[in-house]
């Protein structure tokens, strides 16, 4: 037997929770899906069907901008630090998106944490949708995932014609259950969906000797700098942090930012200890690929695929890792 | 140590501006919370943001030695927007201070052994506390060996110390600069020339390194010259850096962040890395 809960009971548990909780899911609309933040009188609004939001869930943790603090001129600066939020739901992530949470919370909450996302993240419980219709970009199961990987889940949901199986991973998933209406039910789970596979395995051992190689270069080449695809990316966090004064309050801001940016290792003075466009490129695969992997344990793609999909000028990280795979030097 | 929030500066009053060089500033501050000015701690090495609000904020090694107590000391060499409005700084403004971050030179380690320091313009800057150090630790190391370059005679940083170091036993400073004026009688000569012309022994001796990365290219060609393995050589790397505390990424260099593994470095670690430095 197996706990499911129906399509309307899911839809009015989840306006019961939003009393409480801030809802954050997928909607849609004009065409483009985004996890955003849904009232309990706009719990319809919720896309169970959708294939992938635009932007990855990282968002909601760390946002494109955030004010650190603000200072407000006084005799003496007094710090006003940022505030945070009430608990909220993360609904409808697809596993590969709560990966993506999970690889930035080894570099955000090791010593000393993140504040700022570490408070954000505590109050949050992720709600997974399990994928039985994958992109064409998405190679999740060559990077470690899958399409019904529960791993970085609390909770992880698969839809059946007789409602959704509920499973849930971590006590706060199952402590949010319990107030779930759910039947026992004989189920057969779905057949889960198999993607194309890359050859990702061993890809960290590779890279070391291809470094020097003009392939970065030539790749870059084409590269316009718009950083659409560390934005998108679910696992991408570099940033900035700038002040800005307005009308005698100075606001210090983190923004995302991109580690293949021109400039990014610029020094005042002007000195740039990594100045080409080709080393640019390569640093961001190289800490996602190389760098990443001997500090936190994995290396840093999801497989979702967003870069793919989102690069104006089809550079494609499938293609990145197989070329690596070919290149004997 | 560092606030529940890294990303919160302290509150520091600038209690004193030196000028070290035309260019350079020497500025003491103190912190403004009570409880925290006995319990600052931090070592040589290790470096804080500071914070001109409303400008930004950059990252400096500390040059004063917390258990001196005489004021935490930062020297500014003013080259971009943060250090420019840092230099306009009077006596009695507030500056926000971030830290301590990073690792720190090894001096436990390094006793019994003798010690040489390079640094050129304002990388002399983080080599001074380790100068002082040994200074008020003076039996427990061998020799002590100074280099100080600067392009010109006023450039050199810390001239009001000289004559304490000169005078200090067991110890020897060497000034040289690139181009001398009327006044300058002594050596006119790049830095890493001078380390070949002194021939220290690399025989029990730790190198320690800091200055414009040409000068260090050139330091560590004539160190190896020398004799000096790349273990025996140390130096601090300079990194842009936003965060302090492995987040940012801005200062990843292989699978080392230089504001948390370093920024103190031996070559032998540098020499692993696949970018060059
Ligand atoms: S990459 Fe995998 S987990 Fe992510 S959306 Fe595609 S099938 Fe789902
Ligand atoms: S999305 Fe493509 S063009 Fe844009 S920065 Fe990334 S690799 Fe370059
Ligand atoms: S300064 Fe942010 S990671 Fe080092």
């Amino acid at each position: 037997m197996t706990k499911v809960i129906t399509k309307e009971d899911l839809l009015s548990w989840l306006r019961q929770l939003a009393e409480k909780y801030a809802i954050i899911a997928p909607v849609t609309s004009n065409g483009v899906t985004l996890y955003k933040s849904v009232g309990s009188s706009e719990i319809d609004k919720i896309n169970l069907n959708f294939s992938k939001t635009e932007l990855s869930p990282k968002n909601w943790f760390f946002p494109p901008s955030e004010t650190l603090f603000t200072i407000v001129k006084d005799e003496l600066p007094r710090i006003i630090p940022a505030s945070v939020d009430r608990e909220a739901i993360l609904f409808g992530l697809r596993p590969c998106d709560a990966k993506g949470i999970a690889l930035i919370d080894k570099a955000f909450l090791a010593e000393p944490a993140d504040v700022f996302y570490q408070e954000k993240r505590d109050k949050t419980t992720l709600i997974g949708l399990a994928c039985l219709s994958p992109c064409l970009e998405c190679f999740c199961t060559s990077v470690g995932g899958g399409p019904a990987d529960l791993t970085h889940l609390d909770i992880l949901l698969t839809e059946t014609a007789e409602g959704y199986i509920t499973q849930a991973t971590t006590e706060k998933g199952k402590q949010l259950l319990t107030g779930a209406p759910r039947q026992e039910k004989e189920i057969i789970p779905p057949v889960l969906p198999s993607l194309n596979l890359i050859l990702a395995e061993g890809i960290t051992e590779l890279m070391p000797r291809v470094f020097n190689d003009a392939y970065w270069d030539r790749v870059a080449d084409r590269c316009i700098h718009c950083n659409i695809c560390a934005y998108v990316c679910p696992c991408c966090y570099c940033f900035d942090i700038r002040d800005y004064v307005s009308k005698g309050k100075i606001e210090r801001v983190r923004s995302w930012e991109s580690c293949q940016s021109p400039g990014f290792t610029r020094l005042a003075g002007g000195y740039d200890p990594r100045p080409t466009k080709g080393a640019h490129f390569r640093q961001r695969w190289y800490h996602k690929l190389l760098y990443f992997p001997p500090i936190f344990g994995d290396i840093k793609c999801t497989g979702c695929g967003r870069c793919v999909r989102s690069c104006p000028v089809n550079i494609d990280i499938r293609e990145i890792i197989t070329d690596v795979q070919r290149m004997k030097v | 140590m560092m606030s529940i929030n890294p990303f919160i500066p302290y509150q520091a009053t600038l209690k004193e501006v030196i000028n070290l060089t035309p260019d350079i500033k020497l500025l003491n501050l103190e912190l403004t919370v009570p409880e925290l000015q006995n319990n600052f701690d931090y070592k040589p090495g290790q470096f804080a943001f500071l914070s001109a609000y409303g400008v930004g904020e950059a990252p400096f090694g500390f040059v004063s030695l917390a258990y001196r107590k005489s004021g935490i000391e930062f020297a500014v060499r003013r080259i971009g927007t943060v250090t420019a409005a840092l230099h306009e700084l009077e006596p009695g403004a507030t500056i926000g201070l971030r830290g301590p971050f990073g690792n720190y030179f090894p001096l436990e380690d390094y006793k019994g052994k003798n010690i040489f320091i390079i640094g050129g313009g304002i990388g002399m800057a983080p080599l001074r506390p380790v100068i002082n150090f040994i200074l008020d630790h003076r039996a427990e190391y061998g020799n002590l060996l100074i280099i100080n370059g600067a392009r010109t005679p006023k450039d050199l940083v810390f001239a009001n110390e000289f004559d304490t170091w000169a005078k200090a036993p067991r110890t020897q400073l060497e000034l040289t600069v690139d181009k001398g004026d009327q006044n300058w009688k002594g050596r006119e000569a790049l830095v890493p020339a001078v380390v070949t012309e002194l021939k220290p022994s690399p025989v029990n001796t730790i190198a320690i390194t800091c200055g414009p990365p040409i000068m260090i290219r050139f330091t560590l060609a004539a160190l190896k010259g020398l004799g000096f393995a790349n273990n025996q050589i140390v130096t601090t790397l300079e990194q842009k850096m936003k965060c302090g505390m492995g987040k940012c990424a801005r200062c990843n260099v292989g699978d080392k962040y230089v504001c948390k593994d370093g920024p103190v470095f031996t070559f032998e670690q540098i020499s692993k890395f696949l970018e060059q430095y």
